[in-house]
């Protein structure tokens, strides 16, 4: 029987020309947002190839230099790339970059606001990591226009154009009454037509969606991307399950069909719109941030300060460090400009902590604030499982800091012991310095995230459409 | 075969029907007369199950109807004032579906053009989409989902009501042979003619009471209509 209503009710949607419509609009939707995506991310990797051709292009440069005045050919000059200090703050630095996954072209999410690569030298860490900041956690009003957003916004807004009727028309056509002569329970044809509804748009926004990545030519050969494409498809699909329960639920209440679309619109108004962007005000204005000009301030102060503070620092290194004996007058004095800078920079760090601690601090606020109301908002969780899968999430650029973090501590101590040794480098030592390799976080930590999302909005939606049904046993069928 | 057993609805303290008891038999067509107002869509949509009762019990083949409302309606066709269809579809096509939703899915096209031929509706205008049918059309295209479910018991409210007499006698007729067919037929109408023509019993409605119950044989054309009147009275 269900069938046999499904077949019908095909049918009906046909002889609207809906399901054209409907492809229609997806196809043009989908081919423009997967094409925006794929244009941000191959900026991106064509922004990263750039700055690693220039540090290697910069690498060759220093490694002659140094053979060069090695071998007598050159004077030394000011910028000495044989000496540490130089070498690692100011001539060698390296890039510490992040690259798109290949599903990044899906949903940009953050990753146009966020850095994804840094210049790692021996300056402090607030000066090489001066833009970690999620200054909107969920700036879902602003994104751009990629596949997440058409997912977000219009998907659901097809959902309801495609069933904002579906029992009313029936009823205001006068075929309910004679529907429900037969021995056919109103939820069986309910079942029928929102399975119907179901199939064409998920099957379309599914299909397009793939279409899209195969034409776009997104590389899904790296591992775990098929996987990851699997869960966004889940989550897609469940973001739709959760809308068909919403508008299950307004059906039941049995209203005309102007009255459904007027209040299916408020919902998605509420939930896709108002709900995210007061989330997002609401979070400043509980817990603000310091600005980033406040902390760029901040740097500039303690540096200003810890400079003039120079030979002090300095006095205070050489007590922290007795092994350091001075040779002759002109190395005492060039080792004692390269310890003061170091000296310098760990006074800067110092000075700064509070600053960035009271930073750290507001934004785990914020995130804490975020994720117990994220929940709110159905937008917001699928948002954020589309962006964690893309690999444009909070999550993975929190990770990438860490890394870089970790990276640019290894950094300085490398080239800090090196000053203190009073080494020079050779043209074989710049082969030594290290590179940052990017390891994503394990796969799993992801797939669990999305899939938990996944089951959040898959439940939201069986229980909504449960009431739904419930409900539908008082539909007020005469009158 | 149709069976109300003090059978009363109230809205928010109005009541639309008062404690009716009425049995329709096989065969039997009874007609429901009464103002507007008095009642009659309210006892047909009890027996739809569509408005559940206040106290009482509508009964169909000896089944109650909020108890087990798809089994009673497994016998039962219901006519409204304007049966509407999906304009979209051809008559045949909605026969199809229809007879399909009865638990009829088996009908061949031939054994549908045929009830199309038994309500006096062309084969040619059984292609054509409902959208452009006459509402005589569409009430004989009622009567054929009723032949095609194979229906007990048959509901109509004021299925005349609009048409020219022509179709109104082409469809009192099907009536008619309905009956003759052993179905129980309750049919409210404002039609007093059609009433004594094609019903074998009247009940007078008033304020969601049945006054009067009357054997139209024992009646001629104005016994009815001065019968009626003075009820409609005071
Ligand atoms: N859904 C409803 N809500 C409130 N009152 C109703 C409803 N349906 C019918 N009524 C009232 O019940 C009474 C009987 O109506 P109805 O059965 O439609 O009369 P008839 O079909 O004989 O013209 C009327 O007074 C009408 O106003
Ligand atoms: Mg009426």
């Amino acid at each position: 029987m269900l069938r046999r209503i499904a077949r019908h009710e095909w049918r009906m949607l046909f002889a609207e020309h809906a399901p054209w419509v409907v492809a229609a609009l997806l196809a043009a939707s989908t081919g423009y947002a997967v094409l925006n995506g794929l244009n941000w991310t191959s900026f991106q990797v064509a922004t990263i190839e750039k700055a690693l051709d220039e540090e290697a292009e910069r690498y060759i440069g220093l490694k002659q230099q140094v053979t060069a005045i090695e071998s007598g050919q050159m004077r030394a000059p000011f910028a000495d790339p044989r000496m540490p200090d130089m070498a690692g703050g100011r001539l060698a630095p390296r890039y510490a970059a992040m690259p798109p996954l290949p599903l990044a072209a899906l949903s940009i999410g953050q990753s146009d606001v966020l850095p994804y690569y840094f210049k790692v030298s021996t300056a402090s860490r607030e000066s090489v990591l001066t833009t970690n900041e999620i200054e909107n956690p969920h700036r879902l009003l602003h994104g751009r226009f990629d596949l997440s957003f058409v997912i977000i916004y219009l998907f659901p807004l097809l959902i309801i154009g495609l069933s904002y009727n579906l029992l009313s028309l029936e009823k205001e056509q006068g075929t309910l009454a004679l529907l429900l002569s037969q021995p056919v329970p109103l939820s069986t044809y309910v079942a029928g037509k929102i399975g119907v509804r179901a199939a064409l748009v998920v099957l379309l926004v599914v299909m397009f969606s793939i279409t899209g990545i195969a034409v776009g030519g997104v590389d899904v050969t790296p591992g775990g991307t098929l996987l990851r494409l699997a869960v966004w498809t889940g989550v897609v699909a469940a973001y739709g399950g959760f809308w068909f329960g919403v508008v299950l639920l307004a059906t039941s209440f049995g209203r005309s069909s102007a009255t459904n679309a007027l209040s299916l619109a408020t919902v998605w108004l509420l939930l896709v719109v108002v709900l995210p962007s007061t989330l997002n005000t609401a979070v400043a204005a509980l817990y603000p941030v310091p600005s980033r000009v406040d902390m760029i301030a901040a740097v500039r102060v303690a540096s200003d300060q810890a400079s003039a503070k120079g030979n002090t620092l300095l006095a205070k290194y050489y007590g922290d460090h007795p092994e350091f004996v001075a040779g002759s007058d002109i190395e005492k004095a060039i080792n004692d400009v390269a310890i003061t800078r170091l000296a310098i920079d760990d006074e800067i760090e110092e000075r700064v902590r509070p600053v960035v601690d009271r930073y750290d601090t507001q934004l785990a606020r914020q995130q804490g604030l975020v994720d117990r109301f994220r929940l709110l908002s159905p937008a917001i969780v699928a948002q954020d499982a589309l962006n964690d899968l893309a690999g444009t999430g909070s999550a993975r650029f929190a990770h990438f800091v860490r890394r870089v973090e970790a990276f640019h501590r290894d950094w300085r101590a490398r080239f800090a012991s090196m000053i203190v040794q009073k080494q020079r480098l050779s043209a074989a030592m710049y082969d030594d310095i290290p590179h940052f390799t990017y390891q994503d976080e394990p796969l799993g930590a992801v797939v669990v995230r999305a899939g938990v999302a996944l089951l959040l909005l898959l439940g939201a939606g069986l229980v909504l459409g449960a009431i739904g049904i419930n409900r539908l046993r008082r539909y007020p069928i005469a009158g | 075969m149709l069976e109300a057993t003090n059978l009363t609805k109230r809205y928010n303290g109005v009541t639309a029907l008062d404690a009716l008891n009425l049995s329709v038999a096989a065969g039997e067509v009874f007609c429901l007369l009464g103002a507007n107002g008095a009642g009659k869509t309210t006892t047909i949509n009890l027996f739809l199950n569509f408005v559940a009762p206040t106290t009482g019990s509508a009964r169909i083949n000896g089944l109650d109807v909020v108890e087990q409302p798809l089994e009673t309606k497994k016998y039962l066709a219901y006519i409204p004032e304007m049966v509407m269809l999906y304009r979209n579809l051809t008559g045949l096509e909605n026969l199809e579906y229809f007879s399909a939703l009865a638990g009829r899915p088996d009908y061949t096209r031939e054994q549908l053009l045929g009830f199309f031929n038994d309500v006096g509706l062309a084969a040619d205008a059984a292609h054509r989409r409902v959208g452009i049918y006459s509402k005589g059309m569409r009430q004989k295209v009622g009567i054929a989902i009723a032949l095609a479910k194979n229906a007990k018991a048959l509901l109509l409210d004021e299925p005349t009501s609009g048409l020219d007499p022509k179709a109104a006698n082409e469809f009192s007729a099907l009536l008619t042979t309905l009956s003759a067919a052993g179905v129980a037929v309750l049919m409210a109408t404002h039609d007093l003619f059609r009433a004594k023509e094609s019903g074998t019993r009247v009940g007078i409605m008033k304020h969601g009471k049945l006054v009067a119950t009357l054997n139209t044989s024992d009646l001629g054309h104005a016994d009815l209509e001065r019968i009626y009147l003075e009820h409609m009275h005071d």
